[in-house]
């Protein structure tokens, strides 16, 4: 389920990831939640993905409310060139320990690093935030396609992990995978 | 007759044909007459509607509404305003070189003015790039922004904008905070503005507490026909929030900003207004059925039907702003304003082409205090046909999503995708195809069903601007069949490039624009032709049996 602030690209990030495109033009806000499927192959298993992308808005709240419960991974979302969207994080990870499941996969994503020069908010902020939660964190680019992928392969291994539970198999490490995988935005970082 | 060559009606159903002698249908006379009953005229629905019954067009713009109509301040008090008073309030419109009457005069000069061919070319109308930051806006002191046609704004009781068709509405505030000031000074001595027109612009004010709605159009419509205009933003704004809502947020907070509430949503406001300056479904105050075989019809339906659950209320099948199917659940209406929201959801977004969106809406004019649940998805993505599952529980998406499976199944097993999907192919008809050589255009409205149909615009009405014009046409006609101190039953209206006609019944308004060369004997005569066609056609053009769950 992809959650976050109205515009701050979640329909966006799930277009590039579903059909390899980026949405330009002008902002369409979505409608409600918008349900659709993507099937994935993880280390030779297929792995349906339902993604749910929610609206942002204030007034959809209690629709998304009543999915939260439902949902096993939530991508929350900012934008790095609007402080307001990652301010509201605080809000946001408070509204999903109230209605999400314990136990349900978190993924903290910055999108939108290709606007270099308008980010406002430094990746070091996002670390330290996600840190503090402990939530996996990556910076995102739907347009650029920046670790797009990545996030929902992270997340479609750690759902596959759990729901196979191979006994000899080790446990799957979602903050590591992250880590080791994660590519910065600029030329110069690892 | 060339209309009878071109149909064949090689699907038609039993039920369905008209031939004369068939028993069952003699009560629905071929053609029909100004004394026609209700309910048996061409396109009635045979088992009843499926619509609320709204009987004309009154009402639907009388301030009804139950509880949802804010009652206007005299109302309120019970007591009529005071002859001192009122005198005051005209000397102040005279002031204001104003006039609260005569409005059908009015019209005619101004459809006089029209006649002279000089029509103002609708200026660009600038969108909204983005909704979001998208206060790149339109400058509102700059010219291009004062020659818009029709402006609406919408604002609070506390004076705080809500919406503006162009222009940022922080940049519109101190216009705003005059209109409320208007507003309020009428209150004050117990009356209410309606509207102001000076200048060849009307200004047009409708209070619905907690809001206020006002329009400054330069347009031929009538005062009535833009207080209409502005009740459907009044009903889409409720249909985001509820009226329940929207009572309670300013009951605890006057002066909230209602903007935050309705953020993203101003697309599909302002969608809203392009359409009803294009479509006549919103001044006929009825819905548009597609042309389809009615054997077809009934698959759909029936397969529809079929794929029920128990929280659903409505199946609903459209194309384009044309109505494929209904079904509803047994003893609940739809009302055509909540159906016209629900087309206008549709066509203002793009973000229902894929995937299946689950949202909240509420349906105003069915109940304005709660709030449904739409499952919107397309069939197939190249093909124009949105599904459209109502229901009442948030919490059955999957259910209703089952629902739509199951539909398209039945549609893929009875084999009449084929037949849809030509039929999607000319979602319009031709006027040719009625075979009355002067005859350009016509509107035909069944009361009974609430369903209207009407032909593709041709030539000499190609252009945007053209369009507009015809449908300024129609709503002078409209306007002066319906003018609440004067109704007219006909009107044969002769203009420089068009005749038209209108003839309003109890059962059926029919409006037929012709070439101007024709006669008025000529003109009658046609219409006699035309109520035969539309009579044989009707089972294409109408749903006659509406179903059920």
């Amino acid at each position: 389920m992809l959650v976050g602030d109205s515009g701050v690209g979640k329909t966006c990030l799930l277009v590039r990831f579903k059909d390899g495109a980026f949405l330009a033009g002008s902002f369409i806000s979505t409608v409600g939640i918008d349900f659709r499927n993507k099937v994935l192959t993880v280390d030779g298993v297929k792995v349906k993905l339902q993604i749910w992308d929610t609206a942002g808005q204030e007034r959809f709240r209690s629709v998304t409310h009543a999915y939260y419960r439902d949902a096993h991974a939530l991508l929350l979302l900012y934008d790095v060139t609007n402080k307001a969207s990652f301010d509201n994080i605080q809000a946001w990870l408070t509204e999903i320990h109230e209605y999400a499941q314990q136990d349900v996969v978190l993924m903290l994503l910055g999108n939108k690093v290709d606007s270099a020069q308008d980010r406002v908010v430094k990746r070091e902020d996002g670390e330290k935030l996600a840190k503090e939660y402990g939530v996996p964190f990556m910076e995102t680019s739907a347009k650029s396609g920046l670790n797009v992928e990545l996030a929902f392969t992270a997340i479609a291994k750690e759902l596959k992990h759990r729901s196979m539970k191979l006994p000899n198999e080790p446990k799957f490490k979602l903050h590591d995978y992250v880590k080791k995988e994660v590519r910065g935005s600029g030329c110069c970082r690892s | 007759m060339a209309a009878d060559v071109h149909k064949k009606k090689s699907w038609e159903v039993p039920n369905g044909s008209l031939a004369p002698g068939d028993g069952q249908h003699t009560e629905r006379s071929e053609s029909p007459t100004p004394g026609l009953a209700q309910g048996t005229e061409p396109g009635a629905g045979q088992e009843g509607a499926m619509f609320v019954h709204t009987r004309s067009y009154e009402d639907l713009t009388s301030p009804e509404d139950g509880a949802a109509a804010a009652r206007s301040p005299e109302e309120r008090r019970g007591e009529p305003a005071e002859q001192s008073s009122m005198e005051q309030i005209s000397k102040d419109f005279s002031e204001l070189s104003t006039q609260l009457t005569g409005m059908a005069l009015d019209l005619d000069e101004e459809m006089r003015a029209g006649k002279e061919g000089k029509l103002e070319p609708s200026p660009q109308t600038a969108r909204r790039d983005s909704v979001l930051s998208g206060k790149e806006e339109e400058d509102v002191t700059m010219d291009a922004w004062r020659s818009h046609r029709k402006h609406v704004f919408v604002l609070s009781e506390a004076g705080k904008p809500v919406y503006s068709r162009y222009g940022s509405e922080e940049a519109l505030s101190s216009t705003m905070g005059v209109m409320m000031a208007l507003v309020s000074f009428l209150e004050a001595e117990k009356n209410a503005i309606r509207s102001i027109h000076a200048d060849g612009y009307k200004v047009v004010f409708v209070r619905r507490s907690p809001l206020v709605l006002v329009a400054v159009a330069r347009t031929r419509q009538s005062e009535q026909e833009i207080a209409h205009e502005l009740l459907y933003i009044y009903y889409q704004i409720l249909s985001l929030l509820t009226w329940t809502q929207l009572n309670h947020i300013f009951q605890q907070k006057q002066n909230y900003d209602l903007r935050r509430l309705l953020a993203g949503s101003e697309r599909i406001t302002d969608n809203l207004l392009d359409l009803m300056a294009h479509d006549p479904s919103f001044l006929m105050g009825a819905v548009r059925c597609l042309p389809l075989a009615a054997s077809v019809r009934d698959a759909v339906s029936s397969s529809l039907q079929q794929a029920k659950a128990k929280s659903l209320v409505f199946s609903i099948l459209l194309s384009g702003n044309q109505l494929v199917s209904l079904v509803r659940k047994k003893d609940q209406f739809l009302h055509p304003i909540d159906l016209h929201l629900l087309f206008n959801l549709i066509s203002s977004s793009s973000s229902f082409r894929e995937g299946e969106a689950w949202t909240p809406i509420c349906l105003p004019k069915f109940n304005s205090s709660g709030f449904f649940h739409a499952h919107i998805s397309y069939l197939e993505q190249e093909m124009d046909l949105c599904l459209l599952l109502v229901s009442t529980d948030r919490e059955d998406f999957f259910t209703v999503s089952d629902c739509k499976r199951r539909f398209q199944e039945r549609l893929r097993r009875r084999g009449v995708q084929h037949a849809l999907h030509e039929a999607l192919r000319t979602p319009f008809y031709s006027v040719a195809q009625v075979g009355i050589p002067d005859l350009r255009h016509f509107i035909y409205k069944s009361k009974s069903s609430g369903l209207f149909t009407s032909p593709e615009i041709e030539a000499p009405y190609v252009q945007e601007e053209e369009k507009e014009r015809l449908l300024g046409l129609y709503q002078y006609l409209h306007s002066r069949a319906h003018n609440s101190s004067r109704p007219l039953k006909n009107i044969y209206f002769t203009g420089p490039r068009e005749n038209l006609l209108a003839w309003v019944t109890n059962a059926f308004e029919l409006y037929v624009c012709y070439s101007p060369l024709g006669t008025k004997a000529g003109a009658i005569n046609a219409v006699n032709k035309l109520m035969k066609w539309i009579r044989k056609e009707e089972d294409r053009l109408f749903i006659l049996t509406p179903q059920t769950y």
